[in-house]
């Protein structure tokens, strides 16, 4: 534990791309980001050819590229969404009925093997899951933190709106008070290396953030009650509604998803 | 928040649609009773920044087994209480989302397997402090039993959801997401303790964040620094 995780996204690191470069996705509205995002979570559901499948993983790897974005990083980013997709794909890989690839290997249990249709599945799982997530992690480091806010202002009901606003702003902050612990218990011959000889310190250190965070937001409540705080967080930005040839795009799409859906899928006759 | 998230296209599209009714109701539930019981602005507060260290801590690696990450779900249960404690797990799946982990279609399933474990959790602490057992007993008990009852809700939502495309039997569907259960227990234990010790540590400095004693007899801060 020397540093944050490389294969968790840092929130800093994504703010700040989509803060200081500027893309053809940076230009983008908001609003048709989330649409899109709708859209492509009912494909990825539907959608049931391989080809399908990794065609339209292939298209928002493309938009990722246009967008500017580390490849790199996206490579390391993928570490937890596999192993979530290994989790539960893993093991149907080697149960999943059908012609066995290669041999099968004899144990104790009865045979062994990994299958076609379980090799098929594994991948198709892999490709609707990046599929998202690189679309996901697209929009997040194309939309700046202002219009975050605003799109989570007008989604969530509230309370909910508020705490997730508070929630994005200190963020930040319990990044650095956490970076800030862990290098203060480094400096004074902490070792992270072994989690069981130290659960202690680990303990302490999550205290520590949590009575942090606990204390920071006794002090938040006292500057939110002395500025006539009413249970309304001002939003000063503003998201427009997207442009007629992003409003085209979106609603095709959906046609495109929904057709499919209706008439490939669930064999519904016209 | 020990449970693994599933993929994106795990499920077929009633089960998307099903879990996530049941996450909408179960958050509009609780969004109706804290509306009603009127919220106060250091109930807001706490929540926003608690669910902000929640997923600042899921940002570190813990060096076992190769590593994991948690986000001390049954500890924000504990310390929020069972409607903030609901209200933190969706905004923090949210955010976890955001960053490309969890999966946007099955955030409804992903809030009620989170929001078993801080409910769980917060129940049961109570129970067995009630029961005069010690802080550190209590809080390791309440929050490992929170934590395997969210695991053991993930892989019954698995197993009645079927895995898109897969032509498996529920039989042995249940075969292969009893070992991904049997992992997040183990991850479990591991959280429990962990939480143990951090709520022992925060009895010590603040006994009133664990209701041991009255909120309002404390004033000062403690002025955690690094």
């Amino acid at each position: 534990m020397t540093t944050l995780s490389n294969h968790v996204p840092d929130p800093r690191l994504i703010t700040a791309i989509a803060k200081r470069r500027d893309g053809l996705l940076h230009r983008v509205n908001p609003w048709t980001k989330v649409g899109i995002g709708g859209a492509l979570v009912i494909a990825v559901t539907v959608f049931d050819r391989f080809a399908l499948l990794a065609g339209l993983y292939g298209a928002v790897l493309v938009v990722y590229g246009l967008g500017k974005l580390p490849f790199q990083r996206l490579a390391g980013w993928y570490t937890l969404p596999m192993l979530f997709i290994i989790s539960v794909a893993g093991p149907l890989a080697f149960l999943e009925p059908g012609t066995p690839i290669g041999g099968a290997l004899s144990t104790s249990l009865g045979e062994l093997s990994v299958t076609w249709a379980g090799l098929v599945l594994f991948l198709e799982l892999s490709f609707r899951s990046l599929t998202v997530v690189t679309f996901t992690l697209t929009a997040s480091m194309t939309t700046e933190y202002s219009d975050i806010v605003y799109v989570l202002g007008r989604l969530l009901p509230r309370p909910l709106d508020q705490i997730a606003l508070l929630t994005y702003r200190f963020t930040f902050v319990m990044l650095e008070t956490l970076e800030n612990l862990v290098k203060a218990a480094q400096s004074r011959g902490a070792n992270f290396s072994e989690f069981w000889s130290n659960k202690r310190l680990y303990a302490k250190i999550f205290g520590m953030m949590m009575l942090s965070a606990i204390e920071q937001s006794e002090r938040l409540v006292k500057s939110m009650e002395a500025r006539g705080y009413n249970g309304d967080i001002t939003l000063y930005g503003d998201v427009s509604t997207p442009p007629v040839h992003e409003l085209v795009i979106v609603l095709g799409f959906y046609a495109v998803v929904v057709g499919y859906a209706t008439f490939v899928v669930y064999g519904v006759g016209l | 928040m020990a449970h693994i998230h599933l993929g994106e296209g795990t499920f077929p599209l009633w089960a998307l649609l099903f879990w996530t009714l049941l996450g909408v109701g179960l958050i509009s539930a609780v969004v109706y009773r804290v509306r009603k019981g009127g919220i106060e602005t250091h109930q807001i507060a706490l929540a926003g920044i608690g669910a902000a260290a929640s997923f600042a801590i899921f940002q570190l690696n813990i060096p076992v087994w190769g590593g994991i990450h948690m986000n001390l779900t049954g500890l924000v249960g504990i310390l929020a209480g069972p409607l903030l404690g609901v209200l933190i797990t969706l905004v923090v799946n949210i955010f976890s989302t955001a960053v490309g982990h969890g999966a946007v279609g099955l955030l409804g399933a992903n809030t009620l397997v989170n929001a078993t474990e801080a409910i769980v959790a917060y129940y049961a602490f109570k129970t067995l402090i009630g029961m005069d057992w010690d802080i550190f007993s209590a809080s390791t008990s309440a929050a490992t039993l929170g934590l395997s009852a969210g695991a053991f809700l993930m892989g019954a939502i698995i197993v009645i959801s079927g895995v898109n495309g897969s032509a498996l039997p529920r039989g042995e569907l249940t075969i292969a997401v009893a070992g991904l259960v049997g992992l997040n227990l183990g991850v479990a234990v591991i959280e429990g303790i962990l939480t143990g010790f951090i709520v022992q540590f925060l009895a010590s400095v603040r006994p009133d964040l664990i209701g041991i004693v009255d909120r309002d007899t404390r004033e000062e801060t403690t002025g955690v620094t690094a």
